[in-house]
């Protein structure tokens, strides 16, 4: 018995664009198809992987590989193999054009540079091998370095969106107020010359650091930097507004009364943060939102003991 | 005497994995920089051996009235045993629930994890000490449905 294979709807099922027959027959045809159950697999992680891909420079035989396509004497074809290979050629040709103009917009900046954007151009830099900054309008920025163990851009002023996919802290952005140090993430920066700024993350981390003082800030949290002081407390977008509003002016009694127990990263911030005597205040509030785990006492967390801090913190990370 | 050893090794065994569950959290929560994509991740509790546990997961959906069901690979972690990530692989329309289900040392858990527009939804986040029955994703799919998204 013949059967028609599923290759090329593949994507198209996993992406969710086929009719609800189409996919049916997908379904139909991979369960009893080990052929296709296997490809489908290999799509799957395929399109996965897209996803923490980096951007990367095309090598410069792109271009030798347009430009003699685009001048080399036309052929004549008349097999069907021969129109099949000019359609795969010509299919190659576009992406490689699409390509090209991405990289023509996404380029690399050399160390030392300055990048200035006006009030309507807005630019894509590459990291290396290891994502891409776009620069937003009115946005002033300088590329410090440039190499494999450490990319830093020192940002003046404006707006930048940052997508880094490589190990953590191999990715820094310095302010007048704090550097942002990736930890594997995804976040918009945006400050002004004075230092006052905001930094949202929205996938993974983001370690914010100034004179020995740091706030580490997850996906779907920000953080708010200030001249002469330093990041602030992270807390998350979602957060009551009451608690915001309270982090902003320093009302302890106002934070501390609208927590949530994902706000036990602000609080797990302020922890550090507060005078001692308001210290043990910020223990209880988060040993009664969440439970303290094993190896976390109660005496060691008012000294601030790093060890017993960190573990605490990678417990209240699954409540974040 | 033989009799007493085997209960014995038989209770020593359900004691280790006595309770055996699931915990969600943020992509964040694993400490693995290479889950930081994932829609959610998840680490067993209660587990011995982590090595020896078998996971699985299913993405159940509703899709313009018609029920759809999408087997997950779930990605163990390198650094941290005993947690795992789930990646989106079911389509973006409809509404969708992923199906947790684990065996670690004969105790089972489930748990079933809504999924809203802005990722898995926590608080609508059901535990099970077995696997999630049919009837459960269902009910699960419907309060989704009615509103229970982020």
């Amino acid at each position: 018995m013949f059967t028609r294979h599923v290759s090329r709807q593949l994507a198209a099922y996993i992406d969710g664009a086929l009719s609800p027959q189409e996919a049916a027959r997908v379904e139909r045809h991979t369960a009893r198809c080990a052929e296709c159950r296997a490809e489908r697999e290999q799509v799957k992680f395929g399109m996965e992987a897209l996803d923490c891909l980096a951007v990367v420079e095309p090598p410069d035989a792109v271009w030798t590989s347009i430009e003699r396509g685009a001048y080399a004497p036309a052929k004549r074809v008349h097999t069907s193999v021969n129109a099949a290979r000019m359609s795969a050629c010509a299919t190659a040709a576009i992406l490689a054009l699409i390509g090209v103009a991405y990289w023509t917009i996404a380029h690399r900046a050399p160390a030392g540079e300055w990048i200035e954007t006006d009030s309507k151009s807005s630019t894509i830099i590459l990291v290396g091998q290891i994502g891409s900054v776009e620069i937003e309008p009115n946005t002033r920025l300088r590329v410090v370095t440039d190499r494999p163990d450490e990319h830093r851009l020192a940002l003046a002023r404006g707006e930048i969106r940052a997508r880094i996919s490589a190990p953590p802290k191999l990715f820094f952005v310095d302010t007048a107020s704090g550097t942002a140090v990736d930890l594997g993430c995804e976040y918009t920066l945006k400050t002004d010359e004075d230092g006052a700024g905001l930094l949202r993350v929205t996938k993974g981390w983001v370690s914010f650091q100034w004179k020995g003082l740091e706030s580490l800030v997850p996906a779907g949290a920000s953080c708010r930097t200030r001249p002469q002081v330093g990041p602030g407390i992270p807390y998350f977008d979602d957060a009551p507004e009451r608690l915001q509003q309270a982090l902003e002016s320093g009302a302890l009694d106002t934070i501390l009364a609208e927590a949530r127990v994902r706000d036990t990263l602000t609080l797990w911030h302020l922890l550090s943060r507060v005078e001692i005597a308001d210290r043990a205040r910020v223990y209880d509030r988060i040993a009664s939102l969440t439970p303290v785990p094993a190896g976390v006492s109660r005496e060691q967390a008012l000294k601030l003991d790093p060890e017993t801090l960190g573990r605490w913190k990678e417990e209240l990370a699954w409540t974040w | 005497m033989l009799r007493i050893g085997t209960a014995a090794c038989i209770l020593a065994t359900i004691g280790l994995a006595q309770d055996f569950k699931f915990t969600i959290g943020n992509a964040v929560a694993s400490q693995d920089f290479q889950m930081k994509t994932a829609t959610f991740v998840f680490r067993t509790e209660g587990c011995a051996e982590p090595s020896k546990s078998r996971i699985g997961a299913t993405a159940e959906g509703m899709v313009k009235g018609e029920r759809r069901s999408v087997d997950l690979k779930v990605m163990t972690s390198a650094s941290k045993p005993g947690v795992y990530a789930v990646y989106q692989m079911w389509p973006s329309e409809g509404d969708w629930v992923v199906s947790l289900k684990g065996t670690c040392a004969g105790v089972n858990a489930g748990a079933i994890v809504p999924i809203g527009p802005n990722g898995f939804v926590r608080e609508s986040t059901k535990y099970f000490a077995r696997a999630a029955t049919g009837a459960e994703i269902d009910a699960s799919l419907k309060a989704l449905a009615k509103g229970a998204k982020k």
